[in-house]
């Protein structure tokens, strides 16, 4: 049959973010999928680097409008690995909190966006009604409905006010039986039934090869989270449950978000009730030279910061990797073989976030890409070419050994 | 397929009861929680002008302009409302008490001509005797006075402005002070003439 090319992007409607994706399609059936970023190219990394350690904090947030703390944790865990110091108990129980209220309203929009995608603007409308309330704790603790604040190196930069825990834990409790409803309602709908189940898997074998994190690896069957692997935060205080489940289609995605988002609210719930005295903040007066590394829990996935620093007042070199950048080329064992109708959700499955992966990307200057393998090694065979110009020599003597010349 | 229609009717009832959750803002207006970080503002009592919150500042929103205008001098401290990203550093850093400059809880900052969008606080400068520089605002000054106590006597230019400040002492009676002593030592000096008559005598009309 014949192929057709589909390109979706890099402008285009439906997106929140400018991505390209080139479907390649036989009929109906999607056979290929590419997927081009790099639109969004912003220089944070350099940024982060003119600036203070206790700025880039700042500058570290904005990576993702969404992932406004999973960022700035990561971050400031690896500045904290340089230092080789331990935050007060306190700063650790706030950064929690903040961290899973983050958790639970990026899965809402992610659900409501889901929703949007299969044509059911009522749960889109639902979700994102409750995701005002959650925004509203957020706006409580840390004094803006999002780009939080609230962290930096050696501890947070705000305390919760113990008279704000009761109207904190009335909203939360307000969210659980509407979150019980949402979790019925996909349980139970035929329709989104229909929609979802048997779509997109990505199976267990597959998302180990491709290095899939967060929720779309826990949908697989692959029982990976940061919070459980390694000790940080106030995660090890308490008891709650990883949610793991093995048939690695849309309909699990779903499932594992929803349960989620019950569990964030135990856990911050238990914060709250079990918040320790003492202080916040370790003030940290200088960092010594050396490299760290941080990781967090994000709700996407793990999200990886590497930061070296040279004793002086700025990292001198700063590393990001987002969840989406490892969940990306899961595309290439899920859409093949779908209806390009389907196409839409699981491209979305995966919660992608474009800004938060977008790290570097090489143009030439008629702006075309130079991205792949082939391209890299032409550019480096020509270099060697003019070298040899520049420097006059026709054959090097291991050419000439090569070719069995004397 | 029936259980799902009864609970989308049910979900359709109880909004009709409750209401929209978003409320009717320009008629009924909007206040934020208390916790809510809105533009930082500048308090004319408490600020000094060190610009403790510009070098903090991550968005480089706080910016400071200084004008000589013959022996006096002022300098005017911006706020750019359109680059603030309101983290409230500059509050942390405020060494006046963390009153300096304050985020409040104003939220409605929508402007028409971006090249206003600021605010200014002028504090006046201090200027140097002998070259005529900028030493500190003269609030800044008395701040440290303050914190220092009688250690500010080992200074000319702390106890002098303290002084002047009081209405205890004006130009005449300093400069029946200055025929006792070393003149160029009791003066209003920046760092590097006070540096220049600790070492030399190159600026004393009396010879030391």
């Amino acid at each position: 049959m014949k192929k057709t090319i589909i390109p979706i992007g890099p402008y285009h409607p439906l997106q929140e973010e400018p991505e390209f994706f080139m479907l390649t399609v036989e009929g109906e059936t999607v056979v290929d999928v590419d997927v081009q970023i790099g639109y969004n190219h912003r220089g944070i990394e350099k940024l982060s680097e003119l600036k203070s350690f206790d700025q880039s904090t700042f500058v570290i947030e904005r990576i993702c409008g969404i992932c406004s703390t999973s960022h700035p944790f990561a971050y400031t865990r690896a500045v904290e690995d340089i230092e080789g110091v331990e935050v007060p108990m306190r700063a650790k129980y706030i950064r929690t909190i903040i961290a899973e209220g983050e958790r639970i309203h990026s899965h809402l929009l992610w659900l409501g966006l889901a929703g949007h995608f299969l044509g059911y603007n009522t749960v889109y409308m639902w979700v994102w009604k409750l995701r005002e309330e959650i925004l509203d704790v957020m706006e409580i603790i840390s004094g803006n409905r999002n780009n939080y604040a609230m962290f930096k190196p050696g501890g947070v930069r705000r305390d919760i006010n113990p008279e704000d825990i009761p109207l904190i834990m009335k909203k939360l409790d307000k969210i659980v039986p509407t979150l019980k409803m949402l979790f019925k309602a996909v349980r139970d709908d035929p329709v989104i039934h229909a929609r979802t189940k048997g779509i997109g898997v990505l199976t267990k074998e597959a998302s180990i090869n491709f290095g899939a994190l967060g929720p779309t690896s826990r949908a697989s069957g692959v029982a990976r989270d940061v919070r459980k692997d390694t000790v940080y935060g106030a995660y090890h205080e308490m008891d709650w449950d990883m949610i793991v489940t093995n048939n690695g289609d849309v309909f699990d995605k779903v499932v594992v978000r929803i349960l989620e988002m019950f569990e964030s609210v135990k856990i911050i719930k238990y914060c709250l009730l079990h918040l320790p005295d003492g202080e916040i903040d370790l003030k940290i007066k200088n960092i010594p030279p050396g490299e760290g590394i941080g990781t967090h829990e994000a709700p996407r996935g793990e999200t990886f910061h590497y930061v070296r620093s040279d004793g002086s007042n700025s990292p001198v070199r700063h590393k990001v990797r987002a969840p989406t950048f490892m969940n990306l080329p899961t595309y290439k064992a899920t859409i093949k073989g779908e209806k390009i109708a389907d196409a839409s959700i699981i491209l979305a499955a995966i919660d992608p976030c474009y800004c938060c992966t977008e790290r570097m990307s090489i143009r030439d200057t008629k702006g075309e890409r130079l991205f792949n393998g082939k391209e890299l090694i032409r550019l480096s065979q020509i270099k060697t070419q003019t070298l040899k110009q520049k420097l006059g020599v026709k054959e090097t003597s291991l050419e000439k050994l090569v070719q069995g010349k004397p | 397929m029936k259980l799902p229609k009864i609970r989308e009717l049910i979900e359709a009832i109880k909004a009709l009861i409750v209401g929209p959750y978003t409320s009717k803002f320009p008629k009924k207006p909007h206040t934020p929680y208390k916790s809510f970080r809105g533009q930082p503002k500048f308090n004319e009592d408490y600020c000094v002008g060190c610009l403790a919150c510009e070098q903090v500042c991550p968005a480089k929103a706080i910016d400071h302009k200084d004008i000589k205008n013959g022996k006096t001098a002022k300098r005017i401290i911006y706020h750019y409302t359109d680059t603030c990203i309101f983290c409230g550093e500059c509050e942390a850093a405020c060494i006046a008490e963390h009153k300096g400059i304050k985020l409040t809880n104003e939220w409605d900052l929508a402007f028409f001509d971006r090249s206003k969008a600021f605010e200014t606080i002028e504090r006046e400068l201090v200027l140097c005797e002998i070259c005529g520089s900028i030493i500190a605002p003269k609030k800044h000054i008395l701040w440290i006075v303050e914190k220092i106590g009688e250690l500010s006597f080992s200074n000319p230019t702390l106890y002098q402005t303290r002084l002047k400040e009081l209405g205890l002492a004006d130009d005449n009676l300093i400069a029946s002070i200055k025929e006792n002593a070393r003149d160029d030592r009791i003066k209003t000096l920046c760092a590097h003439c006070r540096r220049q008559t600790t070492l030399t005598t190159k600026n004393s009309k009396t010879g030391g």
